[in-house]
């Protein structure tokens, strides 16, 4: 919203007040002003007359000229190509202060100049506001501008300054000036006189002018026949009101439907009256053709689109653009005039697909005050009678009605104060609503507040408060602290074991990650441990983010592959992230490991990357959750041969379920995505926190002495190591007791003198009582036991 | 010079020079053995007389105790040095770099997630996350956002059927923790999460970033005591010397609606490019809960009141961080990554 000092001062005295000031204070009070312009800017410039100009002897683009500036005659060479004798012409004289800079005296290619002859743009008036021979040369000032006049921005009538202000949204009553003055008021504690015209528009004779709307987009609508206008030139006021809103004149019936709008928010539009074939005119929708308008641009109207006719055929974009039929032109003796509401929703999709935001349909789109329409029309009617000699005026018809009902808002003052935490006074509380032209009562401890209609924002109480306190400012705002009863702050269990997840695995060495949810198909088609079916967006934001992730592991392959692009050697990321279906949400780990985990390289101490480490990840993050090496089982991935490679992955069980797949990646996917033998593992934390944990529970530690064994075992080359340990952990009592309290694998060997269907796996098996210190004896018997339990089970012989 | 004299001064002699323990092991078997010098001055006792043969044998034994205490104080002597010379061989050089164990970092998203969260957690707040697809009306119609809002339409926001989208605010976690909590009072929550909006990355925007929302709802909790609350998150976040400041704005969700500032923790509100000279930095958007939220929770707007605020998390980050381009929040560059060890 553009408003002025000269807008302004049409309806308060703002003399004793800079821009800046106004600015501030307009800000301080919920209308950001996010700049202030002025119009022109010059010091020392007069009004000059050309006396004489000759061409440069030393130029073949430059004049000498002297120009005579009221009490002196200057000379001035000037390059601009129109300059010519007899011109009247802005002259800044030496020691003006230019947007360009100072204006020196000096000599130009030997002849003596003391000042400059200027162009508007020379003035730093915005280039879009002037015709293509402004910005060319000179600004030629008409031939009674009076000479040695110094108050030259005021003369031209670009003495004004201009406050850009960002309304929010449900502030945008003020786009309409009247309503942003009242405001302005409010907030600098001016009285406000605006024009009066309620009623104008009530006069004139019987009319034939039908209107009429077909569509619910257009709920009602006012028309009127002025059958006499004069088209001329607009009144230096409005020219300069309209240019401070960054609008040109065109000529005073144009100019009077503009200001009308900027004045009242209303959109409104004048047709030809001889170019509407028998006075009637209907709101339609449901048109599917081309329709050119009034820019000359033609459009393909959709159904959906409101459309104004005249029988049956499109003569306007209603809301957005008229038609170039029934626009005013010089020659235009009368007028109908259209003033309509429209249903934003559908002005917006119109102008939004058309790519037209015209100031009609960006003031349509915000919304528009109920009353604004007989406003409008009131306002207009007073101005083409005043400035257009408006004559033959017809009787207003009126289809549909505004649909407006007086709001009146009750509150005390404790109601007020105990929503804000403030201490406000009565006569304080009273002068904001004031100040508002709430028109309020007060009686028995109570305000009656009447809305005007232009504040559609008011609905009750709390935006009473949000008035006060904007009007009377924060700075008046205690800080206090909630006064309630305790309440415990806490993390659930979700929370805290992602929180432990997330430490433990960067204290291992990996980096923390966040990637983006929305992914592409080919990501969506390689999830690792999906969840199910993903969900693609109705309207995707392009290919790269189209369904909405089941795994996180295919984003995570793309920071491995950054990182190498970039001259990393070794990445080891992980994500905690949530992943979605249309029913479910679960949280799921993802590594990836690729490199070396840990490395210093000058003494070779280094922790591969590998399926083990990552296997050793995987069994610290569940011992630490609580969750027991018994309850886990590693199986040979069957599941998803397609991105691990099918003998170097794995898939982790807790009781019937997978609750995690990790494993090297499988070199064709490897290739396909370029991060070949990197390390993946992907686990779904739900399950994890949906498993019951072990207790962490003291036991004594054996005061007896502990025994240590090691057997090398002769197995065939299948049995795998877990087996291995398995049988062993079933055998191991003595008497009733269980003295195994560790088992570990000590070494695995394979190669000659091994025949190759064989290997030899050395086991350390730790015996250990809690009543008596064992005896050797005592160890041998049970090692007997467990040899041939390992025979029977798995055929292992002890090495020879 | 007598022989013991002779013999005293030469079994010193050698003992001083023994270059090792194995030397000095021999002067020892040497000088105090059955067959050494010693012993074989006894051989000459049997010509002595009755009476010199007390103080000879006593000469010996003299004789031998002095040998051997300095053979012990050489055999001291020399271990020190072996030690000595052991210890100089075991120098390394300890200017190379030491084995370690790096550690990951947290991603500073979380870092600043976390941070806000134990603030909170500590003010006595639970903290809620929800589903990231949620429903139209709880995104919107329960945030008083009327169904004609832009936000609405299917071009503006990520929907995934008709009333369904992925959420773009936590507001929308507000909604529901409001909805369940209804009517018990006091509700203090935080609310992290990660929202979507249709916008096109650049340095300034994401179509994903993440928002943490804050509410509390009491029998009377007033607008001043969200200016109390954002303090500790000023503070906590840029700085013991940080002052807010409110400025009027406009939330469907909340009435009265504030933009919260923070004084600058570059310039110290002296003014500077951060802050683009007004000394003031926005952080986030609060307010006090608008009672058409309340009532359609299902709490009477007349009996409770409280407060909501929304911050943006990557926002408070690159403030605070001094990060330039919200995409490297997403691209875990690992040299971006790794900048961010701890929690500050």
């Amino acid at each position: 919203m553009l408003i002025s000092r000269k807008w302004l001062s049409q309806y308060m005295d703002v003399s004793d007040l800079s821009i800046e000031e106004m600015a501030d204070k307009i800000t301080a009070a919920g209308f950001e002003v996010e700049g202030v312009e002025r119009l022109a800017e010059g010091t020392n410039l007069v009004i000059g007359e050309v006396l004489t100009c000759e061409m440069h002897p030393d130029s073949d683009h430059l004049h000498c000229t002297t120009v005579n500036v009221g009490n002196e005659v200057l000379n001035i060479v000037c390059g601009a190509p129109n300059v010519a004798a007899g011109q009247k012409v802005i002259v800044a004289k030496v020691g003006a202060q230019l947007p360009g800079g100072e204006i020196k005296a000096g000599m130009i290619r030997g002849q003596e100049s003391n000042g400059m002859i200027c162009s508007l743009l020379e003035l730093g008036v915005q280039a879009h506001t002037l015709s293509e021979e402004q910005k060319a040369g000179i600004e030629v000032l008409p031939s009674d501008a009076p000479v040695g006049t110094t108050d030259v921005l005021a003369y031209l009538g670009y003495d004004d300054e201009v406050m850009n202000i960002g309304l929010t949204p449900n502030r945008n009553d003020c786009l309409a000036a009247f309503n942003m003055a009242m405001e302005a008021g409010a907030i600098l504690h001016k009285d406000v006189k605006l024009p009066e015209y309620k009623d104008a528009a009530n006069v004139g004779g019987p009319t034939k002018l039908q209107i009429h709307s077909d569509t619910k987009g257009c709920p009602s609508f006012l028309g009127k026949v002025v059958g006499h206008i004069t088209i001329k030139e607009s009144p230096k006021w409005m020219k300069e009101l309209l240019r401070a809103s960054g609008m040109n004149s065109i000529n005073n019936v144009v100019d009077i439907s503009n200001i009308v709008m900027l004045e009242t928010g209303q959109p409104m539009h004048f047709y030809d009256k001889d170019a509407i074939v028998n006075q009637e005119i209907t709101v339609k929708d449901g048109f599917e053709e081309e329709y050119t308008a009034l820019d000359g641009v033609t459009y393909q109207l959709k159904p959906s689109d409101l459309v104004i006719t005249n029988q049956g055929k499109p003569i306007g974009i209603a809301g957005i653009m008229g038609g170039d039929d029934s626009k005013i032109l010089d020659t235009t003796k009368g007028l109908i005039i259209e003033c309509a509401m429209f249903d934003h929703v559908s002005i917006r999709n119109t102008a939004r697909r058309l790519n037209l935001a015209t100031e009609s349909s960006i003031r349509y789109q915000k919304g528009i005050e109920p009353l604004a329409s007989q406003k409008a029309l009131d306002r207009a009617v007073q101005l083409l009678i005043e400035y257009a000699d408006a004559k033959e005026l017809e009787e207003t018809v009126v289809f549909g009605s505004a649909n407006y009902h007086p709001h009146e808002i009750v509150c005390t003052l404790a109601d007020i104060n105990n929503r804000l935490g403030t201490s406000f006074t009565h006569e304080q509380v009273m002068d904001v609503f004031e100040r508002l032209h709430f028109e309020p009562t007060y009686e028995k401890d109570m305000y009656t507040c009447h809305i005007p209609s232009h504040r559609v924002d008011m609905e009750g109480v709390a935006d009473l408060s949000e008035e006060v306190i904007r009007l009377l400012g924060f700075d008046s705002l205690p800080s206090t602290l909630p006064l309630m009863e305790m309440t415990e702050g806490k993390l659930d269990d979700r929370q805290q074991m992602v929180r432990y997840i997330r430490t433990l695995m960067t204290q291992r060495g990996l980096q923390d990650c966040i990637t983006y949810t929305l992914v592409s198909t080919y990501k969506k088609d390689n999830a690792i441990l999906s969840i199910g079916d993903a969900v693609e967006l109705a309207i995707p934001i392009s290919e790269e983010r189209r369904y909405i992730r089941t795994s996180i592991l295919p984003s995570l392959l793309d920071v491995v592959a950054y990182n190498k692009a970039h001259s990393q050697k070794d990445v080891n990321v992980f994500e905690i992230s949530d992943v979605s279906t249309k029913d479910t949400t679960r949280s799921h780990l993802a590594f990836a490991l690729y490199g070396q985990l840990q490395t210093t390289r000058w003494n070779s101490f280094e922790v591969a990357s590998d399926f083990y480490t990552a296997k050793g990840l995987v069994e610290e993050l569940l011992d630490h959750i609580g969750i027991t090496a018994q309850r886990i089982t590693y199986k040979d991935n069957t599941m998803d041969t397609d991105h691990f490679h099918p003998y170097r992955s794995a898939v982790v069980y807790i009781g019937k379920d997978p609750v995690a797949i990790f494993g090297q990646i499988h070199p064709k996917y490897g290739k396909d995505n370029d991060v070949e033998g990197t390390i993946l593992c992907e686990m779904d934390l739900t399950k994890l926190l949906e498993v019951k944990k072990s207790k962490i529970k003291y036991t004594k530690i054996s005061k007896y002495q502990s025994v240590t064994r090691d057997i090398a075992l002769v197995v065939n080359r299948n049995i795998q190591a877990d087996q291995i340990v398995n049988v062993i952990r079933k055998q191991g009592k003595l008497g009733k007791e269980m003295i195994i309290r560790d088992i570990e694998v000590t070494d695995v060997y394979q190669k000659a003198p091994l025949p190759p269907t064989v290997k030899s796996i050395t086991v350390s098996i730790l015996f250990q009582s809690d009543v008596q210190t064992l005896k050797d004896q005592q160890v041998n018997e049970v090692m007997e036991q467990i040899m041939k339990a390992l025979e029977k089970q798995v055929g292992a012989e002890l090495r020879k | 010079m007598g022989k013991f004299e002779e013999l005293h001064k030469e079994a010193l002699e050698k003992i001083g020079c023994a270059s090792n323990l194995s030397d000095l092991n021999d002067l020892r078997v040497f000088y105090l053995g059955k067959k050494g010098p010693v012993q074989a001055l006894m051989k000459d006792m049997k010509n002595l007389s009755k009476e010199e043969k007390p103080a000879f044998g006593k000469k010996v034994n003299e004789l031998k105790q002095q040998v051997s205490a300095y053979i012990d104080e050489r055999k001291e002597e020399l271990a020190q040095l072996e030690m000595q010379m052991k210890i100089e061989k075991e120098k390394i050089d300890i200017t190379l770099p030491g084995r370690r164990m790096e550690s990951g970092t947290i991603h500073p998203l979380n870092l600043v997630q976390q941070e806000l969260e134990d603030l909170f957690i500590g003010l006595g707040y639970q903290v809620i996350e929800g589903k990231e697809i949620v429903t139209d009306e709880y995104c919107f119609e329960r945030a008083n956002i009327p169904k004609d809002h832009p936000a609405r339409d299917m071009q503006d926001s990520l929907y995934v059927n008709e009333n369904e989208l992925l959420r773009t605010h936590t507001t929308a976690i507000q909604m529901e923790v409001l909805e369940q909590q209804a009517p018990n009072l006091p509700i203090k929550v935080v609310c992290p999460g990660k929202v979507y909006r249709r916008d096109d990355d650049d340095a300034t925007h994401s179509h994903q970033f993440t928002q943490m929302e804050g509410l509390v709802v009491g029998k009377r909790v007033p607008l001043s005591d969200l200016k109390g609350t954002l303090e500790f998150l000023a503070r906590k976040m840029f700085g013991q010397d940080r002052q807010i400041r409110f400025r009027p704005s406009y939330f469907p969700f909340t009435e009265p609606s504030v933009e919260v500032d923070v004084s600058c923790h570059i310039c110290n509100g002296k003014g500077c490019p951060t802050c683009k000279g007004t000394g003031w930095i926005e952080i986030l958007g609060a307010g006090e809960v608008h009672p058409n939220v309340l009532r359609m929770a299902g709490y009477d707007p007349d009996t409770c009141c409280g407060f909501a605020f929304g911050v943006g998390i990557e926002r408070i980050a690159m403030l605070k961080y001094g990060i330039d381009d919200i995409r490297h929040f997403y691209t875990n560059d690992k040299r971006f990554n790794k900048t961010f060890k701890r929690f500050e």
